[in-house]
């Protein structure tokens, strides 16, 4: 069957972005187009998968075929991705499929959302839009109430407090300082990151993601093409996709994610490879918890020992056996919805390439994993990336 | 709430544990009138003394909003009448037309301001218009024995709820008839700030400080989640028990939406 390599990776900072939705795309695509070392333009995509949740007041309905259009792809065969926050992570699974089925060569990956152009009264009616509208908005929850309540059942079954959480928000703070594109470049201390304003407990406003804008995309192709476009080609070696119950009460535990259980299996099974292969993972942080729970369910640390994983450090860069989110993770470098799935993924060919900035550099990093996420664990995504085909 | 209730030879009557003038932050005469036909033997009702007091319009029929919350029937011939007061937040069962006489509750303090406060806000979220994520009256109105009434689907050997369309044998589950626990077991719970509010509740949340959630398990195995009610002085925890009752859970295009709420016992 055919390889997949990934030949072009870009993305905006994540942030409050100055640009609206065409510009944003546009820029992204400039740096993917730019980043491939041989010539590669636009033109030569044949098709592309646009993540996004369309948050953003800007184009609802058709978004793909605006955003390809703004950026030297129209005509291209392009469609938008939509699974919550893991949209991208699963257009980035459907590129992956497209090209190993044979049907296209080159492919285009992404996401996108504009979200901090909305008023905060528009911005509300779109909070929780992901989560189980009918049962679990209704009762008041938001995502934030979400995984409050996944958090509070984790303390109450394992050997784990609020200070665990606490470390990895000190982590992901620290691995996102020097991260040029991420949206909190500051450092947190322990007591300030312990003391944050309660948004639902037991989080914290420091166990919260931001609200992000962005963008990001990846290049793949055909491995018969890699060369042509590349000498240092990035293979996407694994893939793996799962779902599971909307709504966390109709789950049968609080505190795993079976969606990610499954993805991580199908996609270590891909790639021949095992979760003590990984070098670094870029997991989905939107809260605090949900790395705990990710470190777990990718297999990093056993059942009910993610909290210690986090209080020993272990996912710091360069200290344990893997790097857990050493972009600084959602809850540093941001989260644009749609667009942090792919985000990721550019870390990843970043970090594996050694382009990111020295100072961030994971040593000896071989192999790379995503972990893309919707809603408290409805859909999920999972890659491995490696260096060697 | 705990509330107050006087039987007497005119009829069975009750006002809430803040006294005739306020029905609570989420209480009005409708909710009142589901605790006191709770506490009375059932039978069939007339409705036509206390609809038209009404402050704002259901969702859902009253009819089914009381056929399902409690065991009574309603039927406009019916010689039991369901009274409430035109001023006061009094709600009386009675076997006249005529109203009554309702009996004296005691008044008890609350901050007026907290109470006009949380009035003006039921009004504008009324008169609001969802811009984002909503669920419609249709959908209150086929979950309705659901939402109101804690019925669940049988599958099988076990209870489903809340409702779903097919089992993983492709095959359709049939309409919720069995009725779950009137309590339930708290496995986890979470107190969400005003500014993390969904939209339904951001009139209200800043004013009552945030609002509270539960996810409980029933005894028969089914889990949910339910928003907290009358939980000012108290504190859930992790395997507390709460029971339920009918409250007003948001208003949205004009109709008020009626749902369980979960109360500490």
């Amino acid at each position: 069957m055919v390889d997949v390599a990934m030949v072009g990776a870009g993305q905006t900072k994540f942030g409050n972005h100055p640009l609206g939705l065409k510009g944003m795309w546009a820029e992204t695509i400039e740096k993917a187009v730019s980043s491939v070392d041989h010539g590669f333009q636009p033109t030569d995509v044949e098709e592309a998968f646009i993540g996004s949740i369309a948050f953003g007041g800007s184009q609802l309905g058709n978004t793909a075929a605006l955003l390809t259009e703004h950026s030297g792809m129209e005509g291209v065969s392009v469609r938008r991705v939509e699974n919550a926050c893991a949209s991208s992570g699963f257009a980035l699974r459907d590129a992956w499929m497209a090209i190993k089925s044979g049907q296209a060569d080159i492919v285009v990956a992404g996401g996108i959302e504009k979200m901090n152009d909305l008023s905060t009264s528009r911005k509300r009616y779109w909070l929780g839009v992901s989560g189980d509208t009918e049962w679990e908005r209704l009762a008041g929850l938001t995502f934030p109430g979400t995984y409050a309540l996944t958090a509070r059942r984790y303390f109450h079954e394992f050997d784990s407090t609020h200070d665990d959480l606490v470390h990895v928000s000190v982590k992901n703070h620290m691995h996102g300082f020097e991260n040029q594109v991420a949206h909190l470049r500051k450092e947190v201390s322990f007591d300030k990151a312990k003391s944050g304003f309660m948004v639902a407990d037991p989080l914290t406003l420091y166990d919260c993601c931001p609200t992000s804008d962005g963008a990001s995309a990846v290049i793949l192709v055909a491995d018969h093409l890699a060369h042509k476009f590349t000498d240092t080609p990035i293979w996407v070696k694994g893939s793996g996709a799962g779902s599971d119950h909307l709504a966390l009460h109709d789950r049968p535990s609080l505190t795993q994610l079976r969606a990610t259980q499954n993805a991580a299996l199908k996609a270590y099974k891909t790639a021949g490879v095992t979760a003590g292969d990984i070098d670094l993972a870029e997991v989905h942080d939107c809260f605090t918890i949900a790395e705990v729970l990710a470190t777990e369910d990718l297999g990093f640390a056993g059942r009910g020992l993610g909290g210690r994983f986090a209080r020993e450090g272990q996912g710091r860069r360069n200290e344990g056996s893997v790097t857990i989110n050493a972009s600084g993770g959602l809850k540093s470098k941001g989260h644009p919805l749609g667009a942090t799935g792919t985000g990721q993924a550019v870390e990843i060919f970043k970090q594996l390439r050694h382009q990111v900035e020295p100072e961030r550099q994971v040593r000896d990093a071989e192999l790379g994993l995503t972990h893309n996420v919707g809603g408290s664990g409805a859909t999920c995504a999972v890659h491995i990336f490696g260096r060697e085909r | 709430m705990s509330s107050q209730f006087i039987s007497n030879d005119d009829g069975s009557f009750l006002a809430s544990q803040y006294g005739p003038h306020w029905a609570g932050p989420d209480g009005d005469r409708l909710t009142l009138a589901i605790r006191l036909l709770n506490q009375v033997p059932p039978g069939e009702i007339s409705l036509q003394c206390f609809e038209e007091y009404l402050e704002f319009t259901s969702s859902v029929s009253l009819q089914a909003v009381i056929e399902t919350a409690t065991n009574w029937k309603v039927n406009e011939k019916a010689t039991t009448m369901l009274h409430t007061h035109s001023d006061e937040f009094i709600v009386g069962i009675t076997s006249s037309i005529e109203p009554p006489t309702y009996p004296t509750f005691d008044n008890v303090e609350s901050d007026d301001g907290t109470r006009n406060d949380l009035r003006n806000s039921w009004q504008e979220e009324v008169s609001g218009v969802s811009q984002g994520a909503y669920v419609s009256q249709a959908q209150h109105m086929i979950a309705s024995a659901s939402r109101l009434g804690l019925r669940a689907q049988t599958d099988k050997d076990r209870l489903v709820w809340p409702p779903r369309q097919l089992n993983g044998a492709g095959e359709r589950i049939q309409e919720p008839t069995e009725q779950l626990s009137k309590l339930a077991t708290i496995l986890t719970w979470t107190r969400l700030s005003a500014a993390g509010a969904p939209s339904e509740f951001s009139g209200r949340a800043p004013i009552l400080g945030g609002v509270s959630t539960v996810l409980v398990e029933f005894e028969e195995g089914p889990k949910g989640v339910f928003m907290l009610a009358d939980d000012e002085s108290k504190s859930p925890e992790i395997d507390g028990t709460v029971r339920f009752e009918v409250r007003r859970l948001y208003g949205q295009d004009g109709l008020m939406h009626y749902g369980l709420k979960a109360i500490l016992c």
